[in-house]
């Protein structure tokens, strides 16, 4: 009987050793530590694929760390792909780096969970006035700015000038281009084998959403958890447009708009679209990768009946709330936020700054160069996003709006079912 | 795995009627077999076990994935909440025609495949290796390479009906032919184990048989529908249902060919509760979702298992 008792002893003890192991790992707050001598280390997840701005970035931390050896920072390199999936599976286990690169649309599902640390008390005076009010509206939450808004895409079209002048269309030049300058375009150069416009509409949330406010769509009203959502003729213009240029027009390559955004530049580098709505940042790799010989060019933002707006959704650097050096963070992305960092960044990924400094530095050392002139006039229109403000947008986004969309750009459902199932979908 | 199980030899010297009292000496035993068998159990139970239940549970809380959430039990809302969630039960009619036209197609398929392979070809041994090759990629390899095989654009397959004068299809992007794309991806990595399964099961059959059927007149058709046919039911019958629950549950494939579009039109619910266990960040409601899942498949295993049973039963009577 005893060893039978003693057995089970044994066994239940392991077994709670086990799980309180288990337990002792999913509450150690991650991301840096104290090494010996002292010192602070903060861990920097930074999402920057294009090599210059990675090359940017390091000589802004190098810079600290040789300033602040107490404090030093260590860049750790992730990607854009997977990036929200990192995110939460880091933040649950308590694994999250101290300072963590994102984007605004995003990253406020994870500061209405509570993960992010309140930025305002760390930012210097001069970082916040540098920085339009209504951006900061985008990356505030609960009355707290939850992170830096550093640089903002917007979405340009580009087009291959030599098919424009084989079609005898004259490259639009000036402050903005109408969206019925855009399917006129479309359709004179649609032949054959080339459609006139590809818009890589994959997930088509994003681009709806970011281009909605040229007609005055804007979806939801209210903040917080107290949001009513509006689905009307405005906030239908962007999608019933497409759609028109896609099956009505048949100026635009229907394929496309399943495809990615970076898919469809392939046809375009091939010559069987004329022109591509792409994310601004595009821009670089154009710069980089187009074949030889290719003659691309920017076209002016697009402007809709309220102008050429656009729903600003900048990329983000917050701080751990967790993190055991919270101040220190702070200080670091108050010194990370300067004029000359944020320009360099800026052209090396094709954003548009979110602080005026940088974006004089880009506008006089680029000179309007590489669609640039094009880019920046972009930033006029930049206006903030009633969604960023939805609790519940992500969700929404995520299972309602893409997946709607997609049926009505793959031609499935009429503009009413669309309407009726994000109406529907929503709360 | 059906093959009936030698019946189990009772504990030495023990009979069903003495059992009510143990002399000291089975007692003893019985210890020592409990001894022997806590060290292989501990981490089933610590690793298998207990995270499972934990799971369970999870579905009758409103745990969310927020810094220190609190959860609260909250008895069956969240499968109240369920039983109205219109998306879950598309995506679970989506599963379930993903996971049965993959089971059917890859049984029928690998019965093809098993038949050519042990007939006398030359090269035997070495067409059996190839056709294993399919099993050793991971699943994202092999979403990654037909992604690529089905891309408008580029990919070979359009470019092959090209030549046949047909026009590109946009396999993945199209409503009417995503599900049958992935299905057939589905049967494609999926086919070399069922094969090998079937082809031992074929293997197994006695050379008699098929003799005495061809002395009786019998022709090579008549042979594989009364002899080997037969003799392989239960192997085919356990691989296609193990083959169901694999697929039912399978997520990557899926996710890297369509990530569940267009417009949900592949949305298995493995992935359905994904999005919603880590984009929406309702873990108790997704668990819940999970919780669903287990019951479906154990219902469809229980009509396999009850079938079984029955044939054991009839064979042994």
């Amino acid at each position: 009987m005893n060893s039978k008792k003693s057995i089970g002893a044994l066994a239940l003890l392991t077994a709670g050793a086990f799980a309180l192991t288990a337990c002792q790992q999913g509450s150690a707050s991650g991301g840096g530590g104290d090494s010996e001598d002292g010192a602070v280390t903060l861990q920097f997840q930074s999402l920057s694929d294009q090599p210059a701005t990675q090359e940017a970035i390091q000589a802004a931390v190098d810079s600290w760390n040789s300033d602040n050896p107490d404090v030093q920072v260590e860049i750790i390199q992730a990607g854009w792909d997977g990036a929200y999936d990192k995110l939460i599976t880091q933040f649950t286990g308590g694994t999250a780096p101290d300072i963590i690169h994102f984007e605004a649309a995003s990253i406020v599902a994870f500061a209405q969970d509570g993960y992010l640390a309140d930025l305002s008390e760390g930012l210097s005076e001069e970082t916040i006035a540098d920085i339009p009010e209504g951006i900061w509206d985008s990356v505030t939450v609960n009355d707290e700015i939850i992170a830096y808004p550093s640089t903002m895409q917007s979405y340009v079209a580009f087009a291959n000038a030599d098919l424009l002048e084989e079609a005898g269309v004259e490259v639009p030049t000036g402050d903005s281009m109408s969206w019925d300058q855009l399917a006129e375009i479309a359709e004179a150069t649609t032949t054959d084998d080339v459609y006139g416009l590809g818009w890589g509409l994959g997930s088509p949330a994003a681009t709806v959403m970011t281009l909605a406010p040229g007609f005055g769509g804007d979806f939801f009203s209210g903040s917080g958890d107290d949001v009513q959502i509006e689905v009307g003729d405005a906030e239908l213009e962007v999608p019933e447009r497409i759609h028109e240029m896609a099956y009505e027009d048949e100026s635009l390559d229907p394929v496309s708009l399943t495809q990615s955004g970076s898919d469809v530049l392939a046809s375009f580098y091939g010559g069987t679209v004329a022109m591509t709505v792409q994310g601004s940042f595009q821009a670089a790799n154009m710069a980089n990768d187009a074949p030889e010989g290719f003659n691309w060019v920017a076209l002016p933002p697009l402007e809709g009946s309220e102008g050429a707006l656009q729903a600003a959704n900048p990329q983000t650097y917050s701080v751990n709330i967790d993190s055991e050096h919270v101040e220190e963070a702070t200080a670091f992305l108050d010194f990370f936020a300067s004029g000359q960092t944020l320009a360099a960044i800026a052209q090396a990924d094709a954003l548009i700054p979110a602080s005026e400094s940088a974006r004089e530095v880009v506008a006089t050392e680029t000179g309007g160069e590489d669609g640039w002139e094009q880019i920046l006039a972009t930033a006029d229109g930049m206006v903030g996003a009633p969604f960023l403000q939805a609790n519940g947008y992500a969700e929404w986004k995520e299972t309602v709006l893409n997946p709607a969309l997609q049926q009505y750009l793959g031609d499935q459902i009429s503009s009413e079912e669309l309407a009726t199932q994000l109406t529907d979908g929503w709360g | 795995m059906s093959a009936p199980a030698p019946a189990l030899a009772p504990p030495s010297g023990g009979s069903p009627r003495r059992k009510a009292g143990l002399g000291p000496r089975q007692k003893a035993e019985r210890r020592e077999a409990i001894a022997l068998v806590i060290p292989a159990l501990l981490p089933i139970i610590v690793f298998s076990m207990i995270p499972l239940l934990a799971g369970v549970y999870l579905g009758f809380t409103n745990a969310t994935l927020a810094r220190n959430a609190e959860i609260e039990f909250i008895g069956f809302d969240n499968f109240v909440q369920l039983a109205q969630d219109k998306q879950f039960w598309d995506s679970f009619g989506i599963g379930l025609v993903w996971a049965g036209s993959v089971a059917a197609l890859t049984g029928m398929s690998a019965i093809a495949l098993a038949l050519l392979l042990n007939s006398k070809l030359r090269f035997k041994s070495l067409t059996r290796i190839i056709v294993l090759i399919p099993w050793a990629m991971p699943p994202v390899v092999t979403g990654i390479l037909w992604r690529m095989i089905y891309d408008v654009n580029s990919g070979p397959l359009n470019a092959a009906l090209g030549w046949f004068g047909i026009d590109k299809v946009n396999w993945l992007g199209d409503f009417s032919t995503a599900l049958p794309a992935v299905i057939v991806v589905g049967i494609w990595s999926g086919l070399p184990q069922t094969t090998v399964l079937l082809l031992a099961g074929m293997q197994s059959i006695p050379g008699e048989l098929h003799e005495a059927a061809a002395l009786d007149g019998a022709n090579g058709a008549r042979r594989f529908w009364h002899v080997t046919l037969p003799g392989l039911a239960p192997v085919l019958i356990a691989i296609t249902s193990i083959d169901f629950i694999w697929n039912f549950n399978d997520f990557g494939i899926v996710y890297v060919l369509t990530e569940g579009g267009p417009g949900g039109r592949t949305m298995i619910p493995p992935l359905f509760t994904y999005l919603e266990a880590f984009r929406n960040r309702e873990i108790g409601y997704a668990s819940a979702m999970g919780d669903v899942l287990v019951l479906a498949i154990l219902l469809i295993l229980s009509i396999y298992l009850v079938n079984q049973f029955r044939q054991n039963k009839e064979g042994r009577s």
